[in-house]
């Protein structure tokens, strides 16, 4: 069962975990788009994976998503009390990223409509669902 | 020799199992020498060693190969996750092809249970690592997304772990003797939902070994397999814009050009060992290697084409399911399997009159890119 909180965790400098920020009481997706071709990721790299352009500009994304897939680990894994539930979110006009998923211990159905909300106890991106 | 082809001389490889006593340089004197052997080389024929390991302590090839006399050659090691031990496979054909060497060692190795007691620990660098992601949750999720899109079943998943364990019943080397029933396999610990404990690969110790050189440039030629293509190759970006699951691009991608290389349709390949790590994943591999469409995997393994006894058989060995996964081990396994079947040296797990054969591995662990690494590689009968 993962946690909810919505207090912004301390960020160790190299976390390669998307960075979600609170904007005006909503949970956006901190990352990139492609001034060019419009790419847009949840990181913020010098050139575009696309096209080669050097228009990277910030972007914010978020906050609703949709599941492309899940699954609910119940394996021990370093640092964390299984069982938990993951999903790859496909983030409203920005990138897929994986986010833990606050709820019951159950896959979400692939399409469902989540809503990025906050972190977990060790500071992973959480979403929740929104939709039916 | 540049462009008269290169071959298999031979091949070679320990038991598979948990065997953390053996330590990782007898595991690779049992593989090495075998090889060695089989190829009529000697130690000192060796001219280069391309090995492939992920989780070995700095300098664990050298450590492992130069009691046995291979020593004062150029050692390459290449981690490229789960298809380490292909890739090496790759470049030593490649540098036999360019004409750059003329005996050469590939190798791979893993002495898993010295590192983990279960599932592989999440990498801490990576995006999805670092949120806690063990290898079983991607496939639980492609599980999770086929169940979803194509109607695969939980019977037909289990039945990919019902077959390659009835199969390992034929392969000696296997870590896992015994049969399993669909029953059995959805009756174990669930892992990653939809994926149970049976339907995962164990972690295993072992070696495995591969002497290249030309073809035709061997003692007994007749033994020789020709290397008819090797292709290998990192994933395209795996995001937003896509439906298709992790690592389906990668290996159709590498398949499609391994098999153009060759000059052969997948309706020509007799045999397949593929990375059934988990058993979606051989669903998965089975459509992109074109065995058959998109979605259909599930059903093809229910209808038995994919069987010892079957029209195209798939892990014959038993697969990683049967060996258990030792990461830079498994992709030479897997060819050691293929020159056996193809000289019919496979005894109980024989497909009959195989001729031509592929291998296929694939390695992830990075989140964003369609797997890691790809090797596909097509291997033809001599004469
Ligand atoms: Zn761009």
């Amino acid at each position: 069962m993962t946690s909810l909180t919505t207090t912004p965790p301390e960020r160790a400098g190299a976390d390669p975990r998307p960075e979600l920020a609170i904007h005006e009481g909503r949970v956006l997706l901190t990352g990139s788009r492609c001034g060019d071709c419009g790419y847009p990721q949840a990181i913020n790299p010098p050139r575009c994976p696309i096209c080669g352009s050097h228009a990277i500009a910030t972007a914010t994304f978020g906050p609703k998503g949709t599941v492309f897939s899940s699954t609910v680990l119940r394996i021990p894994v370093p640092d964390r009390t299984p069982p938990f539930t993951l999903a790859y979110v496909d983030v409203d006009e920005g990138p897929r990223i994986l986010a833990h998923v606050d709820g019951p211990d159950e896959a979400l159905v692939p399409g469902s409509e989540v809503v990025l909300s906050g972190w977990s106890e060790h500071g992973d991106p959480v979403v929740r669902r929104s939709g039916p | 020799m540049t462009g008269a082809g290169t071959a298999i001389w031979g091949v070679g490889t320990s038991a598979f199992g948990k065997q953390t006593s053996l330590g990782g340089p007898r595991l690779a004197w049992q593989a090495t020498v075998e090889a060695l052997d089989d190829a009529g080389l000697q130690a000192s024929d060796i001219e280069a060693v391309y090995a492939g390991t992920v989780f070995g302590d700095p300098g664990t090839v050298t450590r492992c190969l130069q009691q046995i006399g291979i020593v004062e050659v150029p050692v390459i090691t290449i981690e490229n996750a789960c298809a380490s031990g292909t890739s090496a496979f790759h470049e030593a054909r490649e540098s036999v092809e360019m004409g750059r060497y003329e005996r050469v060692l590939a190798f791979g190795i893993e002495t898993m249970t010295a590192h983990f007691d279960g599932a592989i620990s999440p990498i801490a660098s990576d995006p999805d690592g670092a949120q806690g992601y063990a290898m079983p949750s991607i496939y639980g999720m492609s599980a999770t997304r086929y169940k979803y899109e194509f109607g695969v079943t939980d019977e037909q998943m289990a039945e990919v772990a019902v077959k390659n364990r009835r199969h390992a019943m034929g392969n000696p080397r296997a870590q896992h003797h015994k049969t399993v029933t669909v029953e059995q396999v959805l009756g174990s610990r669930m892992v990653a939902d939809p994926i149970t404990l049976f339907q995962c690969c164990s972690i295993a110790d072992a070696a495995a070994a591969a002497v290249i050189g030309p073809l035709g440039g061997s003692q007994d030629p007749r033994g020789e397999v020709v290397i008819r293509s090797s292709a290998l190759r990192s994933g395209r970006l795996w995001d937003h814009t896509t439906d298709k699951v992790w690592g389906w691009d990668i290996v159709a991608d590498t398949a499609a050009r391994a098999y153009d290389d060759a000059g052969v349709s997948v309706g020509d390949i007799d045999v397949f060992e593929v990375h059934d790590a988990f058993t979606i994943g051989e669903i998965i591999t089975t459509e992109a290697l074109g065995l058959c469409e998109l979605g259909e995997g599930g059903r093809l393994v229910e209808s038995g084409h994919t069987s010892l006894g079957g029209l195209q058989p798939v892990n014959p060995s038993g697969g990683l399911l049967s060996r258990g996964h030792p990461l830079g081990a498994t992709g030479l396994a897997q060819i050691a399997e293929i020159v056996w079947q193809l000289r019919d040296m496979a005894a109980d797990r024989q497909v009959p009159g195989a001729r031509l054969g592929a291998v296929e591995t694939m390695g992830g662990g990075t989140a964003g890119i369609d797997g890691n690494a790809c090797v596909v590689t097509v291997l033809e009968q001599v004469g």
